[in-house]
């Protein structure tokens, strides 16, 4: 059936050309479509481009790496689906095929749809993201600090898109003073990410002259497809090598890339990136207002403060009479000299009396009185010693006496007295006891009373 | 303006540097940490960064250059887009 209405095409192009309107062009599509195609399909790809409109009915495409396929979901059917679709989600969609007329395209009717696990991008996003994490390019210790008060700032984006549009608005609107550079770059298709890249390394590489102090790089919103370059690897370590700090503006709101995690700040729009990129300035104004009268009024209190001291200096006594310090000197030294000279005539009056005392005393003393006393009691017992001494002579001289007496008693030779004799050999000189002491012919001598001595001659014996 | 930046005493210094150092400048008269000679000298200079500021603030030219790839040798030629 098919190639006999593709025969009867054919065979109407070699004849006369027939002249087709457009509308019957597009019936005739419809036609061999509904006549050929099965009456349902059940399509697995994922959502792309979701857009819910007020009516509730649903503008989509289904996609796959391949191809896209436009589709569409009555507000009726719709209401049954229990999840939210988002773009990027894997689904199962039953439907059917048919033209669009008014469009000229065919397009997939869903009558169901159902989630079929994570989407083959967003698995990959999310494995990409996974991946980087672990290396620690998202952390915040690399993030590098937006300048306050950027001067010129390169931005990389389309040169045709919004996005250049967007940013160069808000950032004139608050900083006017600053200078954009704009690096055209492709935002999205195959080989934008390795571009946006080198552009990247390009402008670091050449800032000693492009003298840039922040990047913002992005792109206005788009499908997750359309946004993929900024989740591409290559792109996220250009982001990362980067000396100048990035700001990265991707698509909308809720669109978050590898790009804006690994930036230095992230805005969720371009318009966004604009404002958070640069001071107001009329606040910086205003701030440089309040410096200027801080710093004035500052300055004024201390000269005020300066001021007050050196008049309080000028008010001392020191200044006002000068002659009462060294008054005040020559009163303390008149005070220590008057002390000084009572000092010392205390010292000698003292002394004087302490002398008087002393003479006072040796005085009262009267040595002369003292030595008649002393030799009158020196005469009083040199008599009673030479009496004592002339008692104890005279008992001895009688004791001696008797003694005496007695003694002479005993002598021996007071017998003699008496009228004995003592007889001695006149040559020994031995007394005679016995006639053997003597020889005949010996002279004898015979001691008499009153030492009176004769001699004689032994005769017989 | 680099010229005049130099008579100013401000220098050749960036908007943020000026403005780190005048913040520095009140500061340090505001404590009173400083002789009095010398928050003189510092209050001139704060005021001459001030000018410098409002100098680069007032020369708002709203200005877009395109920075063509390195292969053209002939960067920051002012090529205005807008």
């Amino acid at each position: 059936m098919v190639a006999g209405f593709a025969g009867t095409i054919m065979s109407m192009a070699k004849g006369k050309a027939k002249i087709y309107s457009v509308t019957q062009v597009n019936s005739l599509v419809k036609m061999v479509l509904e006549n050929n195609l099965p009456s349902k399909f059940v399509v697995s790809g994922e959502i792309s481009s979701f857009k819910k409109h007020s009516s509730g009915h649903c503008y989509f495409s289904l996609k796959d790496e391949g191809s896209v396929l436009p589709a569409v979901m009555w507000a009726g059917k719709f209401k049954k689906v229990k999840f939210t679709p988002e773009d990027g989600m894997a689904v199962i969609a039953k439907g059917f095929i048919d033209v669009y007329e008014p469009q000229g395209k065919y397009q997939f009717y869903v009558d169901k749809l159902e989630p079929a696990g994570v989407g083959a991008l967003q698995l990959a996003f999310e494995q990409m993201k996974e991946k980087l994490k672990k290396e620690g390019l998202f952390e915040d210790k690399h993030k590098k600090p937006i300048p306050a008060y950027p001067m010129r700032i390169g931005i990389l984006t389309s040169e045709t898109g919004a996005a250049v549009r967007d940013i160069e608005d808000s950032i004139f609107s608050r900083w006017p003073c600053t200078k954009l550079f704009l690096y055209p770059v492709p935002v999205q298709g195959k080989g934008a990410a390795g571009k946006i890249a080198l552009a990247l390394r390009d402008i670091n590489h050449r800032n000693r002259q492009l003298k840039l102090d922040l990047l913002i790089v992005g792109r206005g919103g788009g499908s997750l497809e359309d946004l993929w370059a900024f989740n591409e690897e290559v792109l996220a370590r250009a982001i990362f090598e980067s000396a100048i700090p990035i700001i990265s503006a991707v698509g909308h709101e809720v669109d978050t890339t590898i790009a804006d995690w690994v930036a230095d700040r992230r805005a969720s729009t371009p318009t966004k990136a604009g404002v958070s990129a640069v001071p107001d300035m009329a606040e910086v104004l205003e701030q440089l207002g309040h410096l200027q009268i801080r710093m004035t009024s500052s300055l004024q209190s201390m000269i005020e403060l300066c001021k007050e001291n050196l008049a309080r200096i000028l008010a001392s006594s020191v200044f006002k009479r000068p002659l009462l310090l060294v008054h005040t000197k020559v009163q303390q030294v008149d005070e220590m000299q008057s002390r000084l000279t009572s000092a010392v005539s205390n010292l000698l009056a003292g002394a004087k009396e302490k002398l008087a005392k002393a003479y006072e005393q040796i005085s009262r003393i009267e040595p002369h009185r003292l030595l008649s006393k002393h030799k009158v009691d020196l005469n009083n017992l040199t008599n009673r010693l030479t009496v004592r001494v002339k008692a104890i002579t005279q008992k001895a001289r009688v004791q001696l006496t008797a003694q005496e007496n007695r003694l002479a008693a005993m002598n021996p030779k007071s017998v003699l007295n008496r009228g004995y004799s003592i007889t001695t050999d006149k040559k020994t000189g031995k007394v005679i006891k016995t006639a053997a002491d003597i020889e005949i012919g010996d002279v004898i001598t015979t001691e008499l009373a009153k030492e009176i001595l004769i001699e004689s001659q032994v005769k017989k014996k | 303006m680099e010229k005049s930046q130099k008579k100013d005493g401000a220098g050749n210094i960036s908007f943020e540097q000026a403005i780190k150092a005048l913040t520095q400048i009140v500061s340090k008269i505001e404590t009173g940490e400083i002789a009095l000679q010398d928050s003189l000298e510092q209050y001139e200079k704060g005021m001459a960064l001030i000018k410098y500021c409002r100098e680069v603030l007032s020369k708002a030219e709203k200005r877009i250059e395109k920075i063509s790839a390195s292969e053209t040798k002939e960067q920051g030629t002012d090529e205005e887009l807008f």
